[in-house]
């Protein structure tokens, strides 16, 4: 956690001059929501993504505060170091525009926007990237392959109907329940990630069976009889026995730090050699 | 060059959707289309589209990890197949070189657009909200730009080349290329399931699995399964009084 705290910055009061609450209507959340789709334009290692999360604040920063003092304080504060989940950032967003509104100050400000950050990445990590995409383009993936233009159409629909949904609706119910809501959230969070554990696994076990592509092309002659490796043996044990091996050893190796690069290399190779040894 | 200025065009708005906008207009899956669009080709342009889909699937940019760029990879690996008459599979192999060198372009970016933040702070100190739109907008401009450039140079020089290229290179070796296409998936997994295995769901990979290698069901089908049991549990759990317990003797049994 990188902080832009200067020495001058200490001795700057927290407090807001101006302390009337104001407060921001449905119109000011959905510009709000719009722009956070812009997160991560100004995106870099030093900040991560404060830039564009000042950038998304902005139409309530502007109605908030009316005196020039306060505006460049809530803005200073904004700029500090931010990074979270870009799908569930505008939870973060409704709840700071709610404080904002009740003028906290920027002390506490910066501790909830510190405190909410974190769990939402790990939330939204399982909810998309390990949830939502690998069923949606699972699902598409599968129809183009197939050659069918429904593939990446019915991926968009069903993936920005949640991406949306999400994005607009969690803005509102974060300036609606303001500060409360994070308990709410603790709540149920290890019942969603749960739930998102079990059906993610379920479909990455049924993923590693569709789409390996890994069998043997080995024929053994003894004598007069022919084994096909394959179909006689392997297949005998269990079905797509080679996909799940290879997906465990990859996992292996990342879990023994190997970099999903150097993965992708030993693969071409594996594949390659296997060609000139006739394995395939 | 007509294709190779559409194919950038669209790598620039991909690009920005990755990290900006994220309807995902930027995934293989998409990009394969449109590229088979642009080429005359939707057929292998879709195809290829989805196997890259699959091999990107696992590379989610999770706690600061860097994949191969997806919006490279999908628009190289697409217009590869289709402009060199190569095997989808191959195209793969081929793609994530490219896909790799992108990504090293990107760190830089964002190694290099440090040092704007200062100008940030300028603006807030004079309480300029219009300044910091500014700064957003020129990050949309560079990105733009910067996947514009890096689809377009291999495209307008390679596209012939490609094809030489690829002749040049033994069969043996494109079918090595090929097989090891069809194991790029793995990796992916293995990367969700770095993230996600916890020895207690075990029996859910067990169930996915084994409804795909033995009962051959589709994907979407096993995810409504999932669904069914997640929803059942997460109920359950709610009943409970929301705190379920860490480990239950079910799921630990067996394995």
């Amino acid at each position: 956690m990188e902080s832009n705290v200067n020495k001058e910055e200490l001795v700057v009061n927290p407090e807001y001059e101006d302390q009337t609450p104001v407060k921001l209507d449905k119109k000011d959340l959905n510009k709000m929501a719009w722009r956070s789709l812009l997160l991560q334009a100004s995106f870099n290692y030093e900040r991560m993504q404060a830039g564009g999360w000042l950038y998304s604040m902005a139409p309530a920063l502007e109605k908030i505060h009316k005196k020039k003092e306060d505006l460049s304080k809530s803005m200073k504060m904004h700029l500090e170091f931010f990074n979270t989940h870009p799908f569930l950032v505008t939870f973060v967003m409704g709840i700071v525009a709610a404080m904002e509104g009740n003028k906290n100050d920027t002390e506490t400000i910066r501790g909830i926007k510190v405190a909410t950050m974190g769990p939402l990445g790990g939330i939204g990590d399982a909810l998309f990237w390990l949830t939502l995409l690998p069923i949606s383009a699972g699902i598409g993936a599968s129809l183009a392959i197939d050659g069918s233009v429904a593939g990446p159409i019915i991926f968009l629909i069903m993936f920005n109907i949640v991406h949306f949904g999400l994005r607009f609706g969690l803005m509102h119910y974060g300036y609606r329940t303001g500060v409360n809501s994070i308990g709410i959230l603790k709540e149920s969070t290890k019942l969603v990630s749960r739930a998102a554990s079990i059906l993610g696994l379920t479909v990455v076990g049924a993923l590693i069976a569709s789409y390996i592509n890994l069998s043997l092309d080995v024929v053994i002659k003894a004598g007069e009889a022919e084994v096909n490796l394959q179909e006689g043996v392997l297949d005998q044990i269990m079905p797509k026995m080679l996909p799940l091996g290879y997906a465990f050893l990859m996992y292996y190796l990342l879990k023994k730090g190997w970099s999903p690069l150097a993965l992708i290399g030993i693969t071409v190779v594996f594949g390659v050699a296997g060609q000139y040894l006739g394995l395939f | 060059m007509l294709d190779a200025l559409l194919l950038a065009l669209w790598a620039g708005i991909a690009g920005i959707d990755l990290f900006n906008g994220l309807t995902h207009i930027h995934r293989p899956l998409v990009s394969g289309l449109v590229v088979g669009l642009i080429l005359g080709d939707v057929q292998t342009g879709l195809i290829t589209g989805g196997m890259l889909e699959l091999v990107w699937m696992g590379m989610a940019p999770l706690a600061g990890a860097q994949p191969p760029n997806v919006v490279v990879g999908g628009i190289i690996g697409a217009s590869f197949a289709i402009l060199a008459n190569q095997e989808p599979s191959v195209a793969v192999g081929i793609a994530v070189p490219f896909a790799v060198a992108a990504q090293a372009g990107i760190t830089l970016l964002f190694t290099a657009f440090s040092p704007v933040m200062h100008k940030a702070d300028e603006y807030a100190e004079k309480a300029n909200l219009k300044g910091i739109d500014k700064i957003n907008y020129l990050g949309l401009a560079i990105l733009f730009v910067s996947y514009f450039i890096v689809v377009f140079l291999p495209i307008y020089f390679g596209a012939d080349t490609a094809e030489s290229v690829v002749n040049m290179l033994p069969q043996t070796f494109i079918d090595g290329l090929s097989t090891a296409g069809g194991m790029m998936p793995a990796i992916g997994f293995a990367l969700l399931l770095k993230i996600m295995f916890k020895t207690q769901y075990v029996a859910f990979l067990i169930i996915g699995f084994v409804l795909v290698a033995y009962l051959e069901l589709p994907i979407l089908a096993v995810a409504l399964i999932g669904a069914a049991i997640a929803m059942y549990d997460f109920y359950n759990g709610k009943n409970k009084g929301n705190t379920p317990p860490p480990s239950e003797e079910v799921y630990t049994d067996g394995i």
